[in-house]
């Protein structure tokens, strides 16, 4: 069934008693009823109210026509927020006077209707209906009472919506992921939903207070105070910054996006802020990772580009450091030619021509012949510390007293000559390139002999200890001896402890040594003083290292 | 029959070396046959009108640093030369250096001879140069 609601009448008092019996009159008059039947309709209904008035509360008329099919009735609802209603007295009459009634409970609301049948209804369409609802309400009021209640009952339904709606909103912005909140003229927050203190754990009066020096990260609190400045300028429109807040329950803060808006009225004047604060936590990572991501890859880059380049270096380093090899080679191989041949012919003028010789021409003579023999024992050497790393290591299982009985042969001449007497150990077996090993071993021994204190018989003793895949071979001499000082440059190229005029050398004989012993994977080291004798300590592997 | 049995064939591309070694057989007394050539290349087509000829030097002095066919080469030339391999080849160089030696001993060198830097060595090696090639036919084993 169809109820169309036409007209309310809130049931209080003896007025409103009045007011039911006039509008359903009204009411019967516009469905066409005889005044007899208007008459009886308003009647029932006076009835069932001016009970209701006296015992009930809350009540309430409605009017309404039931508009079916088959049949139409003019139906009055009394309703009230009690039990009483079913004991109406007025009922009992009213019941008599109309088609048929109806009561209902429905929780604390019981109501009435009471039908009144339409004999002969005429276009009951709703355009009808709603002619019939302004009527209602806009009927010149009775009364100044029914004006006032009138007004009062508008502005109660005004309220209740006005309610509705609040709650309405408040809900939808406390159900929204952000912080929304409004601020006045001085920056302090008028309103916010529940997020603002569901995050930061502090309520509007506590962030209005610390100026929200507790929430935003200080790095970015300078650019966030501009939002809560109160001397933000007129007509500033949209103002955003990006700043991190601080979880109320971590320590950590996440990045948001804090925007206000201002708020004018039609003149144009600020009537207050509205913002909102949102979450871009994620976005801000994402952004950062890219960065970062970015960052790596030109580091990546610039890395390899060093790389290239470094390798280019090398290449270059060795290919100079190969012809610097080469160089050494050739010039010092191609310089023994002409540097013997000085030695020969000034020899031959010596021995031939002596005697056409004034002494003069003599010493001079003399003088070349020893400055030749220094070139050519500098060039020999040379081309020996040249050669060392030129040919490479040719690794074979050696006989350490092999390569010192030769070398003992090779110096026999200079030991002769200064009277020396060299012990030497048994020595072991170990894999070395046996060249070099000779030229390590005659270079140290020929220094031993050579380094001899003035009139005193130059004693040499070798021996060698083995430990592990280690050999340590000692060569000690009774010899000048030199500042352990000058060690460190000792093994370096070219350098001399002592002048030509008492002990000649080139400066290269521990320069090959040392070159000789890194090769092999070793060292050499030295221990002396200064008229106490030098003892020459090389450490080498019984075995070298695989894939050399 | 003294001269013929002192035939030496010198190659070296340093002319000073063979005048050198030339005046020193000259005053040891020895008037000997050396002959000389600036290469390795000219001394294996005068090694060729020799085995025609049926003349071999007895002693072959051989300088390793030559242009054309070096020391080496000629050296591996003439041992793999029927009619020449059983002259002995002298490697005759201002330095060896231990593996160089190794090398040309390998090769089939009879001995090495550095060159001499004083007037008393080169006479002494024009000596050990004579005695050789004297006592080559008189003897299997020379002695140097």
């Amino acid at each position: 069934m169809k109820m169309e609601e036409l007209a309310k009448v809130t049931l209080q008092n003896e007025m409103d008693l009045i007011l039911a019996h006039r509008r359903s009159m009204r009411l019967a008059e516009l469905a066409g009823l005889s005044l007899s039947a208007q008459t009886t309709f308003a009647t029932a209904v006076s009835e069932v109210a001016r009970s209701t008035i006296e015992h009930g509360k809350n009540g309430c008329l409605i009017l309404n026509v039931s508009n079916t099919q088959r049949e139409k009735y003019l139906v009055a609802r009394i309703t009230e927020d009690d039990q009483r209603l079913k004991a109406n007295e007025g009922l009992e009459y009213a019941k008599r006077l109309v088609n048929k009634y109806n009561i209902s409970t429905t929780g604390d609301e019981t109501s009435i209707e009471l039908y009144y049948h339409i004999p002969a209804p005429g276009k009951l369409d709703l355009r009808m209906l709603d002619e019939w609802r302004s009527l209602f309400r806009n009927e010149p009021a009775v009364s100044p009472y029914e004006e006032i209640k009138r007004k009062n009952e508008q502005l109660q339904d005004l309220t209740q919506r006005l309610k509705e709606s609040e709650h309405q909103h408040k809900t939808l912005t406390n159900a929204l992921p952000l912080i929304i909140f409004s601020l006045d003229n001085k920056g302090e927050i008028i309103y916010a939903n529940e997020w603002l203190q569901r995050f930061t754990g502090f309520s509007t009066d506590q962030l209005n207070k610390t100026k929200w020096k507790e929430v935003v990260h200080p790095e970015d609190y300078d650019a966030f105070s501009i939002l809560i400045n109160p001397h933000l300028p007129q007509g500033a429109s949209v103002i955003k910054t990006q700043c991190r807040l601080r979880h109320r329950s971590e320590e950590d803060y996440y990045w948001h996006l804090a925007s206000i808006s201002p708020l004018n009225d039609e003149s144009g004047k600020l009537l207050y802020w509205t913002g909102y604060i949102v979450d871009i936590n994620a976005q801000k990572l994402v952004e950062e990772t890219l960065h970062d991501n970015r960052e790596l890859k030109e580091t990546q880059d610039r890395l390899r580009q060093h790389q290239v380049a470094l390798e280019k270096n090398i290449a270059e380093l060795n290919r100079s450091n190969r012809e610097l090899q080469e160089f050494a080679y050739v010039a010092s191989h191609d310089l023994q030619e002409p540097a013997r041949k000085l030695s020969f012919y000034s020899d031959y003028l010596i021995s031939k021509y002596e005697a056409a010789l004034d002494k003069k021409g003599l010493d001079y003579l003399h003088n070349m012949q020893s400055a030749s023999r220094r070139m050519r024992s500098l060039i020999n050497d040379l081309l020996a510390f040249a050669q060392v790393e030129r040919e490479g290591l040719k690794l074979s299982r050696i006989n350490l007293n092999q390569v010192t009985h030769d070398v003992l042969q090779d110096l026999e001449m200079s030991i002769e000559e200064k009277g020396a007497s060299v012990h030497i150990d048994p020595m072991p077996l170990m894999e070395a390139d046996a060249g070099m090993l000779h030229q390590l071993f005659e270079n140290l021994l020929g220094n031993a002999i050579k380094y001899a204190k003035d009139g005193v018989q130059p004693v040499v003793k070798i021996w060698a200890e083995q430990k592990g895949n280690a050999i340590r071979i000692h060569v000690k001499d009774n010899g000048i001896g030199f500042d352990e000082k000058y060690l460190p440059q000792m093994f370096t190229l070219f350098q001399r402890l002592h002048s030509s005029e008492k002990y000649t050398g080139t400066g290269l004989g521990l320069a090959i040594c040392q070159k000789i012993v890194a090769l092999h994977h070793g060292s050499i080291t030295a221990h002396s003083q200064v008229g106490e004798g030098s003892t020459f300590i090389v450490t080498l592997p019984v075995t070298q290292p695989k894939g050399q | 029959m003294k001269e013929n049995s002192v035939s030496i064939l010198m190659v070296d591309d340093d002319e000073e070396d063979w005048m050198l070694l030339s005046d020193a057989f000259e005053e040891l007394g020895y008037r000997s046959c050396l002959h000389y050539e600036e290469n390795g290349e000219a001394a294996v087509r005068y090694l060729q009108r020799c085995v025609e000829e049926d003349s071999l030097p007895k002693v072959i002095i051989l300088d390793l640093n030559m242009p054309r066919l070096n020391g080496k080469q000629t050296l591996k030339h003439i041992k793999s030369e029927e009619a020449l391999k059983d002259i002995p080849v002298i490697i005759y160089s201002t330095s060896l250096n231990p593996r160089e030696k190794e090398e040309c001993m390998a090769l089939g060198a009879y001995t090495y001879v550095i060159k001499p830097a004083s007037y008393k060595d080169s006479i002494e090696t024009a000596n050990d140069f004579y005695t050789l090639c004297s006592g080559i036919g008189k003897t299997k084993e020379p002695n140097l």
